[in-house]
């Protein structure tokens, strides 16, 4: 991806950017807030500035004692309390900003995400995605909470500060004015220093890393080879190859603030020795001395901070980058019009020369025709890859086909209700997903109503009542990320107990028995045919056992329904289910 | 305590830089506040030179006020580099030594971690231990340096100032950092769990979203996570309060500081025991030296983080190894596997997971394993490698009982095709060197023939230099099987352990895979763990390993005949190569197949 976006890089970032700032607008009255703040607490600093300068003038030059300098102590007081009150005001307001761009970015992805459906989300890393929604959103935090806002001030700041001045030090004030323009200047030096540390050394220290942990994920395969323990010379030389390049970049890179911070510095020194000498040849007063040299480094503080801030703002630009792709990605056409089904129950599903090919040139199934009545259970056999998933998310209406008509009793699928149409049919995916939640929720997933004895009765039929038993809350036993700690088989069972709960009329089972043992999976299979009796149910398997439980098998190859049949019809053809059914001779017997 | 104590002995040996980048940050500091400070008493000075109550030779606070602001830039420059460059050794030492320690714990004491969360845990917590030196460690001592110093300075103008400043300092440095820890500790704890549970229940709805459309789960899905997230801002809300708060009180402490300052100072000068620039000097040495503990508000936040890393991370490698390695002994002669009364199990007081196994394999012979997952297979190859230990029974390898072996002479000796089997994120040559590191052109060509896959990768535009991909994802599942095959060939071992090296994959290729197998174990003293029947097909005989019902695993061999070595060929009947007529013909495999059904 990175390499894609080179030559254009900074005009993407621009992109980016202003993708970001127009997020902006949720947030426009806590920002607001939080810039006020910020310039309201610049302001009590140059008040506070003035205060001080005011009582050791007093003492100092016209020798007054602490009596008489009360008033302007407690004023001083003051001021120190209602800055700490505007410090930390920003703090609150800029993160009630972030905070409402990323509630908004949250809610806008997830809408997103699932109306790009699951046909999209294949062509994705899933786990990349969810990074997004979550640890993506939170990194652009920084672009509202710190950047957005101390930018305002970056201006604000300076230039109240040069205007407090100038009436009363316009030498001082001329020292600031000229090497305030040069702020941009450094602004942009700074900025591509940060930029190409960014991109180069940040994807170094990635790599790195990632072969680091790559590493360790596969120690034992290392260990297999004996290899492993001269992998530690291998780390070892990358990360000391790594520190080298690193360093030589930010030798230069370094620099840039080096001599920003050196014009800060050295202007302070040059006003203060100035100050001093024209305070010496009696051509000024001690009052405005004293008090543009208090505010020379504060002047100077936002520019030196501006560092940090395009840090700030370079990380989310980065993170930008992977919320904008899944904005950016085209959403699969609206269906044209609603109908409800003809016949009150799904009786007859016929594919009449269905095509569809995913992207360009990729795989996808031409010419399917086939017919499925309620009661029926028709297995596609093939190898993987042959077309069998994208026939079901056809049925499924995940995909729309580029020619032919899938006719649900006769009507154009395409035109029915796809709310309508979810409710009729059930679909156990390949990897089915246990959700983050109790096992009876993960169950009870298109049935949030289901009573408790219809549950345990669905997990009965899925084979998965035992095991669940002894979990160790039974049903009400959590399951984590992935239905961490559940064997593939486990997790296969409870996702096809959720499927015999829903009771629908059209099921599509993938691969729903791939990881289970031969005893199981066809204590399994019993149970399916026995609960989808009243079903139209297309079988996806390339397991025999699983096929043979069909009333009829289609097998695919590239794309195309090249045999068709019962099992034992097939068999005699001697085509190429004989053939697989000839692998598994032993147990044809 | 402790943790931090070895923290730092791992960074002894750079103990040069640390040192260095952390005197560098001091005198950043201490230029910066004597600079203003200095200029603050200059000026005053100065105004009193022009009103003509004092001399004042001008020249060497004039310079000095020069001096001090290039000594800070340069300094500055210095430190930044210093201090990234110490970070980036200790980065590298800390690796290189949290590899080496684990490594001889894995495979088996990394088995009680499961394996996405260990990996991302250590992530997170090498990550932590990089940022120790450069946000937590530097900070600290160099604000307590500072500190120290800077108030031993005032002490020389005034020693109530000094105390005043002292106790300023410890209660913005230490007193209000400690605070708003202890303020945030609640949220920020519950916030970690949250950011968790909105991390798995986004990764879920990814994986799922076509069950959620199917089963019209996707509002109620879409509420959870908007709940999880509405916790999450809650919570980052609360912390934010704190923050301000204590940003708000940080600056406050500091300007109270000097207003004290103020207040002591003013009579003092007034009665003339202080000379009167001195007010502005330490007006302006007061107020930055807060400059010193700026630090330490993120110190002390890191810190706890930190250390609750380095604990994780030290017990991770304090664990013993499984297995007591013996001294090296001479390497079995031949091949045959002999196994007897074999019992094992992983913890003291555990079930059983091979609960008295015996069977023998003759040299060159080979033998299938079939059973429920969660049987003890798996189990069998740890032991056989030498990963794992069991407690009772013989194992022999050529008549050399494993315990003899070391790990490392063990593992030589055999080859492993699993269906899990990594493939390292670099090129195909690299990951098939890391079989024979001195491998020739013509030996990764041979052996990828073998392996049945040298066409496609050689129709990969950059052929054997292509890169696999993060867990070979840019390979097919059979693709990635038999490059793990390649790999089996070039080490050329006597030994296979075949684990599930089908499964998982469609049946065209696993027709691929088998046939470059089936080459593999030509010659080759082979255990084959599969419940593929056309695996089992290519295996003189099958053994069925039981797992019992009731949670309980255990393992019971079923009364396969069993042979030794050397009853080996008469035995050799009942179950033949696939080209054979008689293929699992009524042997007495198909019985246990049936038996086990019947149960």
């Amino acid at each position: 991806m990175i390499g894609v976006r080179a030559p254009g890089r900074r005009e993407a970032a621009k992109q980016d950017e202003a993708w970001l700032r127009g997020r902006a607008a949720t947030a426009r009255r806590p920002l607001a807030i939080a810039i006020g703040a910020g310039a309201v607490g610049g302001l009590l600093l140059i008040a506070q500035a003035w205060c001080l300068a005011q009582i050791v003038d007093r003492v100092t030059i016209r020798g007054e004692d602490l009596s008489g300098l009360w008033p302007w102590l407690l004023a001083l007081l003051g001021l120190f309390l209602l800055r700490a009150v505007a410090v930390g005001g920003v703090e609150v307001a800029s993160s009630a900003a972030a905070a409402r761009v990323k509630r908004a970015l949250r809610a806008a992805l997830f809408e997103r995400i699932a109306a790009l459906g699951p046909v999209w989300m294949q062509g994705q890393r899933s786990g990349e995605v969810a990074n997004t929604l979550v640890d993506g959103v939170e990194e652009i935090e920084k672009y509202y909470a710190s950047y957005l806002p101390q930018m305002a001030l970056t201006v604000f700041i300076p230039l109240a500060i040069l205007i407090a001045v100038f009436p009363a030090d316009w030498v001082s004030g001329l020292i600031f004015a000229v090497t305030a323009p040069l702020i941009p200047v450094f602004m942009i030096i700074i900025g591509k220093g940060a930029e190409s540390l960014n991109q180069r050394q940040w994807q170094r220290l990635a790599r790195m890393s990632a072969h680091f942990f790559d590493v360790i994920e596969g120690l034992t395969t290392l260990k297999l080879f004996n290899a492993s323990r001269r992998e530690a010379d291998v780390i070892a030389r990358m990360s000391d190859a790594y520190r080298q390049s690193t360093m030589s970049v930010l030798r230069v890179a370094f620099l840039s603030s080096l001599v920003l911070e050196f014009f800060a510095t050295l202007s302070i020194a040059l006003a203060a020795v100035y100050i001093g000498f024209r305070l010496y040849y009696h051509q000024m007063d001690f009052l405005p001395g004293f008090f543009a040299l208090l505010l020379a480094p504060e002047f100077y503080r936002p520019l030196r901070d501006m560092g940090a801030q395009y840090h700030a703002r370079m990380d989310a630009i980065a993170a930008a980058e992977g919320l904008i792709g899944c904005f950016t990605a085209p959403l699969p056409k609206a269906p044209r019009a609603l109908r409800q089904l003809p016949g009150g129950v799904v009786r007859r599903i016929e594919f009449d020369n269905v095509s569809f090919r995913h992207g360009g040139d990729g795989d996808g199934v031409s010419g399917i025709s086939f017919s499925l009545a309620r009661g029926e259970c028709v297995a596609l056999m093939g190898a993987s890859g042959a077309g069998k998933t994208t026939v079901g998310q056809l049925l499924l209406r995940f995909l729309t086909p580029a020619s032919g008509l899938i006719r649900i009793n006769g009507e154009d699928l395409r035109l029915l209700d796809e709310a309508d149409w979810m409710r009729r049919v059930a679909w156990m995916p390949q990897s089915p997903t246990l959700f983050y939640g109790s096992v009876i929720d993960n169950i009870r997933l298109g049935a949030p109503e289901a009573s408790f004895a219809e549950v345990e009765a669905a997990a009965e039929a899925a084979q998965a009542a035992d095991f669940i038993a002894r979990l160790p809350q039974g049903y009400e036993t959590q399951l984590g990320d992935a239905g961490q700690g559940l064997s593939g088989g486990e997790i296969q069972r409870i996702a096809l107990a959720r499927l015999f709960l829903k009771r629908a009329e059209v099921m599509v089972l993938d691969e729903a028995t791939a990881a289970l043992d031969r005893a199981t999976a066809r204590r399994v299979l019993q149970s399916v045919a026995r609960a989808t009796a009243e079903s139209a149910v297309l079988f996806i398997a390339h397991d025999l056992d699983a096929a043979r439980m069909a009333d009829r098998i289609l097998v695919v190859e590239h794309g195309r329904v090249v045999e068709s049949g019962s099992h034992a019809a097939l068999v005699a053809s001697g085509g190429l289910y004989a053939g697989m059914a000839a692998l598994n001779r032993e147990e044809a017997v | 305590m402790n943790d931090i104590l070895r923290l730092l002995r791992l960074f002894w040996p750079y103990r040069r830089w640390l040192a260095a980048g952390i005197a560098l940050s001091v005198v950043v500091i201490l230029s910066n506040v004597v600079l203003l400070a200095l200029a603050g008493w200059f000026i005053a000075s100065m105004a009193l030179a022009g009103l003509g109550t004092q001399a004042f030779g001008y020249f060497t606070p004039a310079a000095a006020i020069r001096g001090l602001a290039i000594l800070r830039t340069v300094a500055r420059y210095l430190e930044r580099l210093v201090t990234h460059d110490a970070t980036l050794r200790v980065l590298s030492e800390l690796r290189v030594w949290f590899y080496r320690h684990l490594e001889p714990l894995a495979p088996a004491r990394l088995q009680n971690y499961r394996g996405g969360d260990l990996l991302s845990r250590i992530r997170g917590d090498i990550d932590s231990l990089d940022n120790f030196y450069l946000q937590v460690l530097a900070p600290t001592v160099s604000a307590a340096i500072t500190s120290v110093a800077l108030v031993a300075g005032l002490a020389l103008f005034s020693g109530r100032v000094a105390l005043i400043d002292a106790l300023g300092l410890l209660a913005a440095g230490i007193a209000l950092p400690l605070l708003a820890l202890r303020l945030g500790r609640r949220p920020g704890n519950r916030l970690v769990g949250t950011k968790a549970a909105l991390r798995a229940a986004t990764a879920d709805t990814c994986r799922g979203l076509g069950e959620l459309r199917v089963y019209a789960a996707t509002a109620r899905q879409g509420a959870q996570v908007e709940e999880l997230s509405e916790a999450l801002l809650a919570d980052q809300r609360r912390l934010s309060w704190i923050k301000g708060l204590s940003a708000g009180l940080s600056g406050l402490f500091g300007q109270l500081t000097m207003w004290l300052a103020l207040v002591v100072t003013i009579p003092l000068v007034t009665q003339g025991r202080t000379p009167s620039p001195d007010l502005a000097m330490i007006a302006l040495y007061v107020l930055a030296s807060f400059e010193a503990i700026a630090g330490l508000p993120l110190a002390f936040y890191l810190m706890g983080e930190t250390l609750a890393a380095a604990r994780r991370i030290f017990e991770i490698i304090d664990a013993a190894p499984e297995l007591a390695e013996p001294p090296e002994g001479p390497l079995p002669q031949r091949f045959d596997i002999v196994v007897r009364d074999l019992r094992m199990r992983y913890a003291p007081d555990g079930k059983w997971v091979l609960d008295g196994l015996d069977f023998a394999l003759r040299q060159g012979g080979s033998l299938g394993i079939v059973g429920v997952t969660g049987a003890g297979k798996s189990t069998l190859f740890n032991v056989l490698l030498r990963f794992r230990e069991f407690q009772n029974g013989q194992i022999e390898i050529g008549g050399v009982p494993l315990r003899a072996l070391q790990g490392e002479q063990i593992r030589a000796l055999c080859s492993v095709v699993a269906q899990r089997g990594h493939l390292f994120n670099t090129t195909i040559r690299e990951n098939l060197l890391l079989a024979r590191p001195d491998a020739s052109e013509r030996d990764l060509v041979e052996a990828l023939r073998q392996a049945g896959v040298f066409d496609e990768v050689e129709s990969f535009s950059e052929g054997l230099d292509t890169f696999v991909g993060e867990v070979g994802a840019r390979l097919s599942g059979g693709q990635a099987r038999r490059i793990a095959i390649a790999r089996a060939f070039l080490k050329d071992a006597p030994i296979l352990l075949l684990d599930e090296p089908t499964e998982g994959l469609d049946a065209a290729s696993e027709r691929v895979v088998l046939e470059a197998l089936k080459r593999l174990m030509t010659g080759r003293t082979t255990l084959l763990i599969s419940h593929r029947a056309q695996a089992l097909l290519y295996v003189d005989r099958v053994m069925r390993i039981e797992g019992a019902s009731g949670g309980l695993i255990r393992l019971q061999p079923v009364p396969l005949p069993l042979w030794s070595p050397t009853a080996d060929a008469t035995l050799l009947t009942g179950l033949r190569h696939p080209a054979s007529e008689s293929l699992f013909g009524r042997g007495s495999h198909r019985s246990v197949m049936k038996a086990s059904r019947d149960r």
